[in-house]
């Protein structure tokens, strides 16, 4: 078997306060097909981390485990060592605020505006009076390089590289420790997610965040992981860094790092 | 981590040091900033107090921002903060302000209010009148090219407005039918006209309420799931797909759906006034002791057959509009939630509006006939 090598790379020695997520023994199936079998994954703070895979080999559910919309049938999910689903409902929400969630399609409410869209979060805290909280957004709009003038605009009409900047600028709303980001690039021109990515990656280094990511986009993931987690057969099979991948040998992977070495060369 | 406090001393001038400690960030779960806002006020007041902010372990924009608005937005020489906590001061008053709001009370907004409606109203109209032409259009070109004929789509439309609708008019109808056949069988039999039930509910169904009911039923049911489902088409760019495969979208969105609930909401009516009619001679059966056999062989013949058409027409127009009315709103649904929601309530308000009007022309039409 080819678990020995593999297994190597996975990471056991972590100091517990430097975990901020722990996937453990995870097992999700939807009727008879089964996604995730025993699968385990930690992320370290600080960590740029990029989940990879096949379309389909439930990438997507796992973020959504992480993020506590759905629950897995068997097996944990510790975020900032808690689990989430076992905890009281104050507490929950707490935790909840302690991540920031960029969805694919932005998911902005369609009726706020985009200054009400980054205000949301913050008024739902009820700590903040109405000149904090515009200095507040301008500060987030500042951050992801949006002009105050497209404070007012709505949803509809801004373009899709400006609703995942305003996505993003919400998602850091509430200073997040851990940013989680599903396709952060789809959709957007090569110019645009190149622009992102910096964007992302600068914030990351000012704010001290730990990024989450999936995508499917070799570029971004060339350009933006520090490590790389691969899920396939139902197991994370690989959990180290790009130049790492070279060294495991397993067919997706070998598959894989051929069509991203040459931009790694190219960084 | 330790969240954010502070502590306050006096020197001997009478001047106040405020001292801040711990995380001013919104990373600390345990922070209130409102609490802690309110807990400074004094000393924010005070232009005498001096600030150290060395000892903050982090601070953030929220923590930046709220002590700031304490201070009237600017730094002065009272406080001493790190060059990293000058930076995100920095960065904060520099920011764009809120645009000062000046309200003006404007006397004739009432009147432009006004004009704005009436202008609005026009426009839907206009509009409504070209979405009907459109329509006629098809129509004429479906008479040249039968073999175009939407089908599926007709045929979806009959059994989703249609037969999935059966069961609700059925209970729905039964019900009033009870309730009004209780009612009146009361009153009736106070001046012992107990056999004009027959009429009074005979005719008041067949040709008022069964209509009626079928159109406020369906115009619920049907009228706004149409809208809902143009809506959430243009949403997500599908009209635009069918467009470019040549499609016309009022031959494959609207057409089949105008004709499909125009064709079977006479079936409809005629179900619903049954079963409305069962309701009636079922409560009069109980309270007068009126057989079905004889309730429904009376019926013909106090109530002239001509009703029964007038109905039928009815059940026919009631059913255009309020497909019709479905199908404008949803063509003007903007990909937003308001919107959508907006949308679908004028809709079926409009279509019940509009039945009613529709059923009140009728009547003044047809005030001769079979009465």
């Amino acid at each position: 078997m080819s678990e020995g090598p593999i297994q190597n790379t996975l990471r056991e020695n972590i100091p517990d306060q430097d975990v901020i997520c722990d996937i453990q023994n995870v097992c999700t199936e939807f009727g008879d097909n089964i996604v995730h079998h025993n699968l385990n994954l930690k992320v370290k703070r600080g960590d740029i981390l990029a989940l990879v895979g096949r379309s389909g080999c439930g990438k997507t559910t796992l973020l959504r485990h992480i993020i506590g919309l759905t629950k897995p049938q068997s097996g944990k999910v510790l975020l900032f060592g808690e689990n989430m689903h076992a905890m009281e409902r104050v507490a929950q929400r707490r935790l909840m605020n302690r991540f920031g969630v960029l969805f694919q399609q932005g998911a902005l409410f369609s009726a706020l505006s985009v200054f009400e869209n980054i205000a949301f979060p913050l008024r739902e805290l009820k700590q903040f009076d109405e000149s904090v909280i515009y200095q507040l957004v301008m500060h987030k709009l500042a951050l992801v390089e949006l002009e105050p003038r497209n404070a007012d605009l709505l949803p509809a009409e801004i373009s899709g590289g400006m609703v995942k900047r305003v996505g993003l600028a919400r998602a850091l709303a509430l200073e997040p420790e851990l940013l989680v980001l599903d396709e952060p690039t789809a959709g957007l021109d090569p110019d645009r997610s190149h622009n992102f990515i910096d964007l992302v990656k600068q914030l990351k280094k000012s704010l001290g965040l730990t990024v989450l990511f999936v995508t499917h986009d070799m570029d971004t993931l060339a350009s933006l992981a520090e490590r790389v987690a691969v899920l396939e057969e139902k197991h994370i099979i690989a959990d180290c860094s790009l130049q790492e991948l070279a060294r495991i040998d397993h067919p997706f992977v070998i598959n894989f790092f051929q069509s991203i070495r040459s931009r790694l060369e190219r960084l | 981590m330790v969240a954010a406090s502070f502590r306050v001393t006096q020197d001997d001038q009478g001047r106040r040091h405020v001292q801040l400690f711990g995380q001013w960030s919104l990373r600390a779960p345990s922070n209130d900033f409102a609490k802690l806002k309110k807990s400074l006020e004094p000393f924010f007041s005070d232009a005498s107090t001096t600030w150290n902010l060395n000892d903050i372990e982090q601070l953030d924009a929220a923590g930046a921002s709220v002590l700031l608005s304490g201070w009237g937005n600017k730094l002065n020489a009272n406080i001493a903060f790190t060059p990293e906590q000058a930076k995100l001061f920095n960065t904060l008053i520099g920011l764009t302000r809120p645009p000062s709001k000046k309200i003006q009370r404007d006397w004739l907004s009432p009147l432009s209010a006004l004009g704005k409606g009436v202008l609005h109203l026009a426009h839907h109209f206009t509009e409504f009148i070209h979405l009907l032409i459109l329509l006629l259009i098809e129509i004429a070109y479906l008479i040249r090219r039968p073999q175009d004929f939407p089908w599926r789509e007709f045929s979806a439309n009959v059994y989703k407005s249609g037969v999935n609708a059966l069961p609700v008019t059925a209970l729905l109808g039964f019900m009033i039918g009870v309730v009004m056949g209780y009612l009146m069988s009361k009153q009736l039999h106070t001046f012992g006209a107990d056999i004009y039930i027959v009429n009074i509910l005979g005719l008041s169904i067949i040709r008022e309420l069964g209509p009626v009911l079928m159109a406020v039923l369906v115009a619920g049911r049907s009228g706004s799931a149409m809208t809902a489902q143009i809506g959430v088409m243009r949403v997500t760019d599908e009209i635009d797909a069918l467009t470019t495969m040549g499609i016309s979208r009022i031959l494959r969105v609207v057409l089949p759906k105008v004709l499909g609930l125009t064709f079977v909401a006479p079936l409809l009516v005629l179900w619903t006034s049954s079963w409305t009619l069962t309701g009636g001679a079922f409560a009069s059966n109980l309270e007068l002791g009126i057989s079905f056999r004889f309730f429904f062989d009376y019926l013909p013949l106090v109530v002239q057959p001509v009703n029964f058409t007038l109905s039928l027409i009815k059940g026919l127009m009631f059913g255009f509009v309020v497909a019709l009315v479905a199908c404008h709103f949803g063509l003007r649904i903007k990909p937003n939630t308001e919107s959508l929601s907006n949308s679908t309530t004028s809709s079926v308000v409009t279509a019940i509006s509009g039945v009613i009007l529709v059923n009140a022309w009728f009547a003044i039409l047809t005030r001769g006939i079979g009465v």
